[in-house]
């Protein structure tokens, strides 16, 4: 036996109990370069952003200067002004507690920077920066989004399955799910979706009888193809090609979309809530397909957002029932949460408009006799609320904060905290961003 | 002497035009980048370009008016711009009135399909490499049908561009 090995028991064990350790203790270089993954613990595994948006003030939300128009959300009984009152829609009522004793509600958020314009609030919350008054809409932010973030700074890398941008809207929303940061872009960027568009009875029309191939005629095809892109000196992705799903996702997604054209074309979203076919609008129906996106595919973060209430421009009234149908449906879009395995227990839950509106009206009077009201920089269209809504063991429950506290840059960072991975974000981006809201939280 | 004079003067000569200075041609050549004439496209169809181009490549005539509207709010309705794409041609090739050449057609003259092909769908004529490439392929491959041919050209990355 060589003597340079001959090691006695006790050095045996003292030499595998130091490897051991060092097994552990020693960093991990990851793929991205990094030295570990996500470094702090998850508050929890998924986030729901709800973007209640197109402009909602201070005075009808959560001060009720005409009564409390989100019964389903706040606490307060006062009823709706009695001029305005025959204009608001049959809603169900609240059955039991309202949103705000499952979480906390900043009652004095604030929109401080940037102009108070429905794309440029988007950005903002959606960035966590706050936007130059330059914003050109029509491009994709120039600071990364949420989604990219969390999907670069996760272990594993996140499939883009994972994140998914729902708006209510086309024009410059669709540009919202990745930005144009060389360091991070489409690569990192959500699934995007606009349901009122595509799963229709037009989608349907247009998109909802593909030619189907079987698994050998679909490898013919790859084969050829992969002859004629080798040919190609480009490649066609990235931003033009817009987020890339793996193959296998892929087939998820046009199960999912096949699906949703038989039940829009077989009547089913005309009234999914029951809630009548001439109550559900634009907003409602938006969360119903995040329901649907949510029980589908239990993505870790979800960003959706309502505009109805942008009718304020030129109908009060029609203003303050859109924003009980949203208040509604934010309450309908909870209880699908607290519903779903997987989701139930695990989802933290965020509301905020994107900015809020004037003090003082327009000149357009509805048929109520009421003004109509913009956002035009005023100070009171910077006012808003935020509400974060979770599990007990996570997010303070029935809190109240009503001093001016938090902004809309806050929120971004917030999500990178719940999901764990605020400290991975380089520096150079966290400089800019909020900070995230640590008083909504055990 | 005379016989002296002729062998100097024929050694003069000799001497004088035998030998030449050696001249140093140096000839320079330019760099020059070789490509397949018309496979430069840097340019990316937009959307509408797109639509309303596979839609005449496939029925040889020009897409409806709300047809391209409604596929062109479609496209932007989605994130994944290669799986809506794929989808468009998908829903093309599905419906009447499609042209596409039989089967017989094409494996009659490959050559001549896979060239018709590349001009139809790509504006230019394969080199010959890509040439053989494909007829290879077609010709080696049992469930290859002129539709699965047509449907990798539209949804390959040539085509996107122009």
């Amino acid at each position: 036996m060589c003597s340079d090995h001959n090691v006695t028991r006790r050095e045996f064990l003292k030499k595998t109990a130091i490897a051991s350790a060092g097994a552990f203790l020693a960093p991990t270089i990851l793929p991205s370069g990094r030295l570990f993954a996500a470094t702090r613990a998850r508050k929890a595994n998924h986030v729901v952003f709800c973007l209640f948006a197109g402009g909602v003030r201070q005075l009808e939300s959560v001060q009720m200067a005409d009564g409390n128009m989100m019964r389903w959300t706040l606490n307060g009984s006062a009823p709706i002004t009695p001029d305005i009152a025959p204009g608001m829609s049959p809603l169900p009522l609240p059955a039991g507690l309202a949103l705000q004793n499952y979480g906390t509600l900043f009652k004095e958020f604030r929109y401080n920077n940037g102009p108070t314009g429905h794309v440029s609030g988007h950005h903002t919350a959606i960035t966590g920066v706050y936007n130059s008054n330059d914003l050109n809409i029509n491009l994709p932010p120039t600071s990364p989004t949420i989604f990219e973030f969390y999907r670069k700074h996760n272990t594993p890398t996140m499939s883009a399955l994972n994140a998914w941008w729902i708006s209510d809207s086309l024009g410059p929303y669709p540009a919202l799910n990745f930005s144009s940061d060389s360091n991070y872009g489409a690569l990192y960027g959500a699934n995007y979706i606009q349901p009122a568009t595509l799963l229709s009875q037009t989608g349907y029309n247009v998109l909802g009888n593909p030619k189907v191939f079987t698994t050998a005629e679909k490898a013919a095809v790859a084969g050829i193809r992969s002859i004629l892109d080798k040919n190609f000196g480009h490649s066609y992705a990235g931003g033009d090609a817009g987020i890339v799903n793996s193959d296998i996702d892929r087939s998820s997604l046009e199960t999912y979309i096949s699906s949703s054209f038989n039940d829009a074309v077989a009547g089913l979203y005309a009234d999914p809530w029951g809630v009548g076919a001439s109550v559900m609008n634009n907003d409602m129906n938006n969360l119903f397909i995040a329901e649907k996106i949510l029980q589908q595919f239990k993505p870790e973060l979800l960003v959706v957002n309502m505009q109805g209430v942008d009718v304020c421009h030129f109908n009060f009234t029609n203003y303050c029932d859109n924003l009980r149908k949203a208040d509604y449906a934010l309450a309908h879009l909870w209880n699908t949460i607290q519903s779903t395995p997987g989701l139930a227990n695990d989802t933290i839950l965020i509301a905020c408009p994107e900015h809020g509106r004037n003090a003082s009206s327009n000149t357009v009077m509805d048929a109520y006799g009421r003004y109509a009201v913009d956002h035009t920089g005023e100070q009171m269209s910077r006012e808003i609320f935020c509400l974060v809504l979770g599990p007990p063991a996570v997010v303070k429950q029935n809190q109240l904060i009503t001093s001016v506290s938090g902004e809309s840059i806050d929120v971004a960072p917030t999500i990178a905290d719940i999901l764990g991975f605020y400290p991975d974000i380089p520096s150079q981006y966290t400089g800019n961003m909020g900070s995230p809201l640590a008083q909504a939280f055990v | 002497m005379k016989k002296f004079f002729y062998c100097t003067l024929f050694f003069s000569l000799a001497v004088f035009t035998s030998c030449k200075k050696d001249t140093n041609y140096v000839y320079g050549v330019n760099d020059v980048n070789v490509s397949q004439p018309g496979i430069s496209k840097p340019n990316v169809k937009s959307t509408i370009e797109f639509i309303s181009i596979a839609y005449s490549d496939l029925f040889g005539t020009t897409i409806s008016a709300s047809d391209l509207t409604d596929l062109s709010l479609c496209y932007l309705a989605f994130g994944d711009k290669k799986f809506i794409e794929d989808l468009i041609i998908r829903n093309f090739l599905n419906k009447p009135g499609v042209i596409i050449p039989t089967q017989a057609s094409m494996m009659s003259d490959v050559p001549a399909f896979v060239q018709a092909t590349y001009r139809k769908f790509y504006n230019r004529d394969p080199n010959e490499f890509e040439k053989w490439q494909v007829v290879n392929y077609i010709n080696t491959t049992s469930n290859i049908t002129p539709e699965l041919v047509y449907y990798s050209f539209m949804t390959s990355d040539e085509y996107r561009y122009y």
